[in-house]
């Protein structure tokens, strides 16, 4: 076990946990204000990254409502990005007006948030593929300018390379969390947020409007799925209107790895999958899917409340 | 007539074998649990039925056991739904709420990787050419409606005896359960294993029902479709997994006229049931019937 | 169940009467995945389709009659495969297309065989396909004959190669029969295989298998997976500085790998079933009028879906010329039953080659292909180039 090839591992497993990281924050914010699972992130997570490409590329496929159309201008990647994942977090708002409003008014039972937010990922979804048929599309490869795709280095005689996109994917996910860190904690909002989190009924006594606050949670929450969509869409490609699956579920298991509702619990839960899948042996390839769901297991009937949660109730 | 059967067979007697996998959700949700391990028993069921139906070293035996194949298939996989059941259960029962919900997910989720990597469930195309009983889709009612009547029944006695009394209990109130005497983890554990037999059984008849069994069956889609089912109908009714399951296979059948954009229709029906059935359609039949 | 049965009354109503005819212009059935995450081939099985509609239609359809492609969405699993073959059984198709995936077909080929209706699987490659009943056929060739020879292909460009990585998408039927037969071809070519690595068609972070295979010093990697998931290996694999031969099974047989890799696709070399640069005149016809369409060269599944409407088309034809009658003066019935046996008779000029369907409903191809991937210098473009 070369000090090279702990490095490699350890570097390919922080970029990818980085980006789980940020993924998972969008379900755990929503989480900490209303204690239900937003089925629907994984969908805005996918609607982030193609709402990015079209403003960015603007070139569509042949399949989907929108074939052979091109749109007729084309932002700066950056700002297709800001665009984009301030959109996504009206998708989030969307979300919330649409499956979770509705049925608090009424009082009905929390699980169903459950099913209707799964109903609105189902619409999401569908409505991509309407749109934009099941192809693959991508970002073009110079859409950071001019990079090498690789920094290339040895550490004891021995090769090491990580992607430039990964040192990307790893410098956005690890500058939003310390722009949401800086909004939570030192902001009037963030602190009413964080209050609104602690105690609905006490925040509405403190004349804090709980119904904007948590739709403030679900714009926070549907940029940082819309901007890690597009970190990930950046990095491998859009495949298809169901390429957020796969992430939305490991995002979980990551959430509850760190303990639920906890903005640096997302953050270790998401590093720890991220390297635990990094440093599976390579024989083991065949179960590289079940490490996070494994750990998360393990986990939660050692320690129920997760890594780093607080056991002071457990909501539904 | 004749059209209208070999059309809608398939999908009428779906719809009673997916209300079956939502009951298997309904018996821990009685004690208030909400488990979405069962699924994966379902699976579990269904490659036990594929195997004894399929496997070369097994011809023997099925030769020996003629019609009795099935029946003896059931046995088996209610017998290792059992057992797994109750290894599973005991750890996993600690956990309440949605970490009980997202453990068991973590479970199915391990299980179809740990399968995906069993020689004997056939890897990614998984067993084929299941042994069957009946020609006619519609047939399959034969085995999956006398399971459903007979959990309906079940159910309906369990609720009027002490066990099912103290089931509603805890899920009203835990602690006050446990202050009264229940033996709260004993209790989930059962409805736990209950709901899990149901699902395994359910999965070994329905590996022949569908031809085909492999590693896409049971995953986590078909768990969060299932607990639909239970939500969209009536979680508090043992009616509502069936209602649930009769609306939610029928429609995007129904709305095949649609083409393309059924399954966008599709999902916000299941938005606007959520909206407008807060109790679910045993609820609002429940209200209406007042 | 009170409302279960009021459902059942209520579709009874307006389900149609029985009527035995074959209806003008023909119905034949497509029933694949357009919705679901199998959706990518779906919709180029479609696609392909309905060219070969339109196509063969202008052509004069069956001796003047004009066929319709009737469509039916599959989703991507068993009991919506089932739904859609009863759906077009019951609306009179005389042959059904589909469905896409082999597990499906295990599913869903039983009913129509017992309908007595006959099925050519588009894509279905898995073994025990056409041994489901009498009814059943397919044109999608398993690809035994051609990964050995994209192997030598390799080992001409560079006889050096000593060390193997293979890789296979482990939850993908065709990936992992057709692993298996790389891997013989492998040893059989006296080559070491270093290592072996599973990933899963949903992955997209590569990294950890990549590093594996440059730890193996492998110079050459073969790759059984679909288009997503290999782009972005091949992708990782060169960003990260692996140098050496790339080959790919039938599934990165397809330009939805252009976008994924760009430019770093240039050189793989790729076993084909199919070859839009085939020089067969039915193949020029149909990539012109593809390329018209749809601004972009056919796929694999969009030939293969093209060459199964052809041989339907043709097989009828041959039903019309050997019992004298019309086929919409025929019954339904035996319409379906003579063009089953007329499929199996007689070989077909598609687009794929020369294909006939043997007793079983087994396809038989000549031409397999091995190409190179060419991309053009900014990655927008690629193609795939026959390789002599």
């Amino acid at each position: 076990m070369s000090s090279a090839w702990f490095l490699q591992n350890l570097l390919n497993g922080l970029s990818i946990g980085s980006v789980y990281a940020v993924f998972a924050l969008g379900y755990t914010l929503v989480f900490s204000i209303l204690g239900i699972i937003n089925f629907a992130h994984g969908a805005v997570f996918t609607l982030g990254a193609y709402l990015t490409y079209s403003l960015a590329v603007g070139q569509f496929g042949l399949n989907g409502l929108l074939a052979g159309v091109s749109l007729p201008f084309k932002l700066p990647f950056v700002l297709a990005l800001v665009v984009g994942g301030a959109l996504s977090g009206l998708a989030g708002m969307a979300v919330e007006r649409l499956a979770f409003r509705p049925l608090r008014k009424r009082g009905a039972d929390a699980l169903l948030a459950l099913v209707s937010s799964l109903g609105v990922a189902l619409i999401l979804v569908n409505l991509i593929q309407y749109l934009f048929g099941a192809e693959i599309y991508s970002f073009p490869a110079d859409v950071f300018g001019s990079l090498p795709p690789a920094i290339i280095f040895t550490v004891s005689g021995k090769l090491v390379a990580v992607r430039s996109v990964q040192v990307i994917l790893f410098g956005v996910s690890m500058s939003m969390l310390a722009l949401l860190v800086w909004f939570i904690h030192f902001t009037k909002q963030g602190k009413a947020l964080r209050a609104t989190a602690e105690n609905t009924d006490t925040a509405s006594l403190l004349g804090i409007s709980v119904d904007s606050f948590i739709l403030g949670t679900f714009f926070i929450s549907g940029i940082l799925g819309g901007l890690s969509g597009t970190l990930i869409g950046v990095s491998f490609g859009l495949a298809g209107p169901y390429f957020g699956v796969a992430y939305g579920l490991k995002a979980l298991a990551v959430i509850v790895l760190g303990g639920l509702g906890s903005i640096p619990g997302a953050v270790v839960g998401g590093l720890v999958i991220g390297l635990a899948e990094a440093f599976l042996p390579p024989e083991m390839s065949s179960y590289k899917e079940a490490v996070a769901y494994v750990l998360l297991f393990v986990v939660l009937l050692v320690r129920p409340q997760g890594l780093l949660g607080n056991d002071a109730e457990q909501k539904v | 007539m004749d059209d209208f059967i070999a059309r809608y067979g398939f999908l009428f007697v779906t719809i009673i074998q997916q209300a079956l996998l939502g009951l298997s959700l309904y018996f821990p949700l009685m004690a208030g649990q909400l488990s979405l391990a069962s699924i994966g028993f379902y699976a579990l069921g269904g490659y036990v039925a594929a195997i004894m139906g399929t496997h070369p070293e097994l011809a023997a035996f099925r030769a020996f056991a003629g019609g009795f194949l099935y029946p003896l298939e059931w046995m088996v996989a209610l017998a290792l739904s059992f057992v797994l059941a109750l290894v599973l259960g005991f750890p996993a029962l600690r956990l309440r709420g949605i970490y009980l919900a997202l453990a068991t997910i973590a479970f199915v989720q391990v299980l179809g990787v740990v399968v995906l990597n069993m020689p004997i469930a056939g890897g990614a195309v998984g067993i084929f050419g299941i042994p069957q009983p009946f020609e006619s889709r519609l047939a399959y009612v034969w085995f999956f409606g006398p399971l459903l009547a007979l959990t309906l029944f079940f159910i309906w006695k369990l609720e009027r005896s002490g066990t099912g009394r103290m089931f509603f209990s805890i899920r009203e109130d835990e602690l006050a359960a446990r202050s009264m005497g229940v033996n709260v983890t004993w209790r989930k554990v059962q409805a736990f294993v209950i709901g899990c037999c149901l699902a395994g059984v359910t999965g070994a008849m329905s590996a022949p029902f569908l031809n085909t069994w492999n590693a896409r069956q049971g995953t986590f889609d078909a768990a969060v479709a299932c607990l639909a089912y239970v939500l969209i109908g009536g979680a508090r009714s043992k009616w509502g997994a069936l209602l649930g399951a009769a609306l939610l296979v029928s429609l995007p059948e129904l709305l095949r006229p649609l083409k393309d954009s059924r399954m966008i229709l599709n999902g916000l029906m299941l938005v606007v049931a959520c909206v407008y059935m807060p109790r679910g359609i045993a609820g609002l039949l429940a209200r209406s019937g007042k | 169940m009170g409302r279960a049965l009021l459902f059942v009354i209520l579709v009874a109503f307006v389900s149609p009467a029985m009527a035995e005819p074959v209806g003008a212009p023909i119905p034949l059935g497509i029933a694949v995945a357009t919705t679901s995450n199998v959706a990518l081939f779906g919709e180029e099985q479609v696609n392909g389709a309905k060219i070969a509609e339109a196509y063969l239609n202008a052509r004069g359809g069956v001796n003047g009659t004009p066929v319709k492609l009737v469509f039916q969405d599959t989703g991507g699993d068993e009991a919506g495969a089932i739904n859609a073959f009863q759906t077009l059984i019951t609306a009179k198709v005389t042959a059904i297309i589909g469905p896409t995936l082999s597990q499906q077909a295990f599913a869903a080929d039983p009913l129509a065989d017992r309908a007595k209706v006959p099925v050519i699987g588009p894509s279905n490659t898995a073994k025990g396909i056409p041994q489901i009943g009498e009814y059943i056929g397919r044109i999608s060739a398993p690809m035994t004959v051609v990964a050995p020879n994209s192997l030598k292909k390799a080992l001409a460009l560079n006889p050096q190669i000593k060390k193997t990585a293979v890789l296979f998408a482990q939850n993908d039927a065709f990936s992992t029969s057709e692993t298996g037969v790389f891997q013989e071809a492998i040893k059989a070519l006296n080559l070491e295989i270093v290592t072996l690595q599973k990933f899963q068609t949903t992955d997209t972070d590569f990294t950890t298998h990549v590093t594996a295979v440059l730890g193996s010093n492998a110079d050459l990697v073969v790759i059984s997976g679909l288009a997503a998931d290999s782009g972005n290996l091949v992708k990782q694999l060169r960003q990260l500085g692996y140098k050496g031969l790339i080959v790919g099974g039938n599934g990165l047989n397809s330009s939805n790998m252009f976008p994924v890799c760009g430019s770093l696709c240039e050189g793989i070399l790729v076993a084909q079933a199919y070859s839009p640069q085939a020089d067969i005149p039915v193949n020029k016809e149909f990539v012109a009028k593809f390329t018209e369409a749809y601004k972009k060269g056919p796929a694999q599944f969009s030939a293969q879906a093209f060459a199964g409407v052809q041989i339907l088309v043709e097989a009828l034809a041959k039903v019309e010329k050997e019992s004298g009658k019309k086929i919409t003066e025929m019954e339904l019935a035996d319409v379906r039953t003579a063009l089953n046996k007329a499929l199996r008779t007689g070989s077909y000029m598609t687009p794929l080659g020369e294909v006939s369907l043997d007793a079983e409903g087994e396809v038989h191809q000549k031409q397999f292909y091995v190409s190179v991937i060419k991309m053009s210098p900014d990655g927008k473009a690629g193609a795939f180039e026959l390789s002599k």
